[in-house]
């Protein structure tokens, strides 16, 4: 049985303030100028007024934009190593969307099962993660058609969503439990409450406006990959940017670069896309030297090798392709439009 | 009415050219799938050219899409991306008897961005938006808003050079005639700031670049094979998105494009973290046409600027 409160909004800042003093507390914000989690300032909660869904996907704060994985000088007596420190202090996500935190379960399954990242484990250990349902999705949204929903929970500790003064605080894991009933700015929620969150919760479900059809889709892709003429088709506007991949909740592929000195020098991780033409490059070749076989490939990888490895499509449905690609390039139109029949004799 | 008699003429234009020209392919706008979008349409189907539309968002300048093609293409052209065209045959890049032309006199593109903080509402909750001559109409939940064209169109639109295409084989559509440049803004108050103020605002713009790379991948202009920032022997810039390496790119963009930016304004508007990237290539544009009375793509049989040296330039240029 989850524990249900309820956080009346004129209090938020107050619930908010006592988080900060236990957790590095992130949230949306606007203050680089485009909507994307940084860390509380301690006083702004016009998120609320604003927030559909960040740019920045929250996946930057487990896989950042640049990760120093080691540095070195050279002394008097040989080489100096030094490692990043660990994030050793507890951080809280607030406001986290149900397809974003759905994200970090898929990206788990790369970095976190068979295969332990030691970086992304770093800051991904005491990271608490507190959802926001949506009340008011994109026309770009399709979470419904990956067995999720403007109020999924699956992937949250503590899940919010909307009532008329505030919202209503369901814990979700025990973790999350734990930090409810550590927290004194909460109020004891009504049954009243608890209809109101789930009538909300409902007529969102009924603004979700793009749907796909999932069945069999590895099945459908699998069949469909010799199928040049079709690839080269719905790949032609593609101006192989890295917008869709590296603002992907899912999307993880790397780089690493040593950025070398007289003195010394560092090893940086730092986001890469397939889409690019010069994706491995640096060790090889890029095997998909074509744009059609790197549009192919993203969409193969989320919707066929992922569910192959991990039973799991690697595609949330958050939208983010789809809103920022320059030329509107929009992967449920791929997806609808499918060959339904295997092309034989293919290259 | 006017979009729509325009864009009968160009479906007509289209599948006439695609039947009698021996064409590869047409390359224009049609419908997007996200409200007030257009997106590219690439086809050889004649009757694919039923999708084509022409109204005041078809923003993408489809001359990017010419380079490395074989074989005659008509293309869907605005006035400045028929400069783009222009210049990429100067530099060699296209062939003027492979491409036809279908010049678009354009009044300006609108910018979303600039609708929504207009109205205070998201995109996807607005009900309609109609360009008509200086005004805009935007209609949501019953109201409507009334805004000034000059409020709502893109800025680099507002200081368009040739808002009908010089260069075309059919226009479709009354050409339009330039108006009073207004001057760029947020250059200017940049300009007006002091060197270390300048500095921090850009080291705080390209600490959010994610090195997408969109805004070289949508340029016409950025046609390079391999870009000096994925050469690896020598490397010119680091992988890594320090913003140190960030504004190196961009800078060193900037320089490359000198003579061939032709302020299509695409790399500000692809930047999916809106670093404003036209205050660099427009001041770019305006060095090169105060120092060489250059501007991109005005005249294909000229050479291009950085390949053609007069004996009697200013010696203090030339090392």
């Amino acid at each position: 049985m989850s524990i249900i409160k309820k956080i009346d909004k004129k209090d938020l800042g107050k619930l908010l303030e006592e988080w900060k003093q236990n957790f590095k507390l992130l949230t949306p914000s606007l203050q680089s100028g485009i909507a994307d989690f940084t860390e509380w300032d301690g006083k702004d909660t016009s998120f609320t007024d604003w927030y559909r869904n960040t740019v920045i996907p929250p996946k930057r704060i487990l896989l950042p934009l640049v990760e120093n994985m080691f540095s070195y000088s050279k002394g008097n007596e040989g080489y100096r190593l030094e490692t990043p420190p660990l994030d050793e202090n507890k951080q809280l996500v607030f406001g986290i969307r149900p397809c974003d935190a759905k994200a970090f379960s898929l990206l788990d399954m790369t970095f976190k099962k068979d295969y332990q990242d030691t970086y992304y484990l770093n800051h991904r250990q005491n990271t608490l993660l507190v959802g926001l349902s949506c009340n008011d999705p994109y026309a770009s949204c399709f979470c419904t058609s990956l067995d999720s929903s403007p109020s999924d929970a699956s992937g949250v500790d503590i899940m919010l969503t909307d009532i008329k003064y505030g919202w209503l605080v369901e814990s979700v894991t025990a973790a999350g439990e734990e930090l409810i009933q550590n927290t004194e700015n909460l109020e004891e929620a009504s049954e009243e409450d608890r209809t109101e969150a789930e009538s909300n919760k409902q007529s969102a479900l009924q603004k979700i406006s793009r749907h796909i059809d999932t069945k069999d889709i590895s099945e459908k892709l699998h069949k469909s990959f010799d199928d040049e003429a079709f690839w080269q088709q719905i790949s032609a506007k593609c101006i192989s940017c890295g917008i869709c991949t590296l603002l992907c909740p899912t999307c993880y592929c790397f780089d690493i670069n040593d950025e070398v000195t007289v003195e010394g020098g560092s090893r940086y991780r730092s986001p890469d896309s397939c889409a690019f033409s010069v994706y491995t490059k640096m060790p090889v070749e890029n095997p998909r030297s074509d744009k059609w076989k790197r549009v192919r490939n993203r969409v193969c990888h989320k919707y066929q090798v992922y569910p192959m490895l991990f039973d799991e499509i690697a595609c949330t449905g958050c939208g983010r392709c789809i809103r920022l690609c320059p030329v509107n390039w929009d992967i449920t139109q791929t997806l609808e439009s499918l060959p339904s029949s295997e092309v034989k004799d293919a290259k | 009415m006017k979009n729509e008699n325009s864009q009968k003429k160009l479906i007509e234009e289209a599948k006439k050219l695609l039947k009698e020209c021996r064409l590869q392919r047409i390359i224009g706008f049609e419908k997007g799938s996200l409200r007030f979008t257009t997106t590219p349409l690439i086809t050889y189907d004649a009757a694919d050219a039923e999708r084509l539309v022409i109204n005041p968002f078809i923003v993408n300048n489809l001359s990017n899409f010419l380079i490395g093609l074989e074989g005659k293409t008509a293309i869907v052209a605005k006035g400045c991306d028929s400069r783009s065209i222009v210049s990429l045959i100067q530099d060699n890049k296209v062939k003027r008897e492979d491409v036809v032309i279908l010049g678009i006199p354009c009044a300006g593109i609108i910018d979303l961005d600039k609708i929504e903080k207009l109205t205070g509402r998201d995109r996807d909750k607005i009900d309609d938006i109609s360009l008509n001559g200086e005004k805009v109409l935007v209609s949501f939940n019953g109201e409507q808003g009334e805004f000034a064209a000059a409020d709502v169109l893109f800025d680099n639109c507002l200081s368009c050079d040739m808002p009908t295409p010089a260069e075309y084989d059919v226009l479709i559509g009354e050409p339009v005639a330039p108006k009073p440049p207004v001057p760029p803004q947020e250059l200017n108050e940049l300009k007006e700031k002091l060197p270390a103020d300048r500095w921090r605002f850009w080291q705080e713009q390209f600490s959010h670049c994610i090195r997408c790379y969109a805004c070289r991948s949508i340029c016409p202009a950025c046609f390079c094979n391999r870009c000096f920032a994925d050469e690896n022997k020598p490397q010119w810039l680091s992988p890594t998105p320090h913003w140190q390496d960030n504004l190196l790119f961009q800078v060193t963009r900037s320089i490359h494009l000198a003579g061939r930016c032709t302020d299509c304004g695409e790399c500000e508007r692809a930047c999916p973290v809106n670093i404003p990237l036209r205050s660099l290539t427009r001041e770019m544009y305006d060095i090169v046409n105060d120092v060489f009375d250059y501007r991109a793509g005005m005249e294909k049989e000229s050479a291009p600027l950085m390949a053609a040296y007069e004996t009697e330039e200013a010696e203090d240029l030339i090392l």
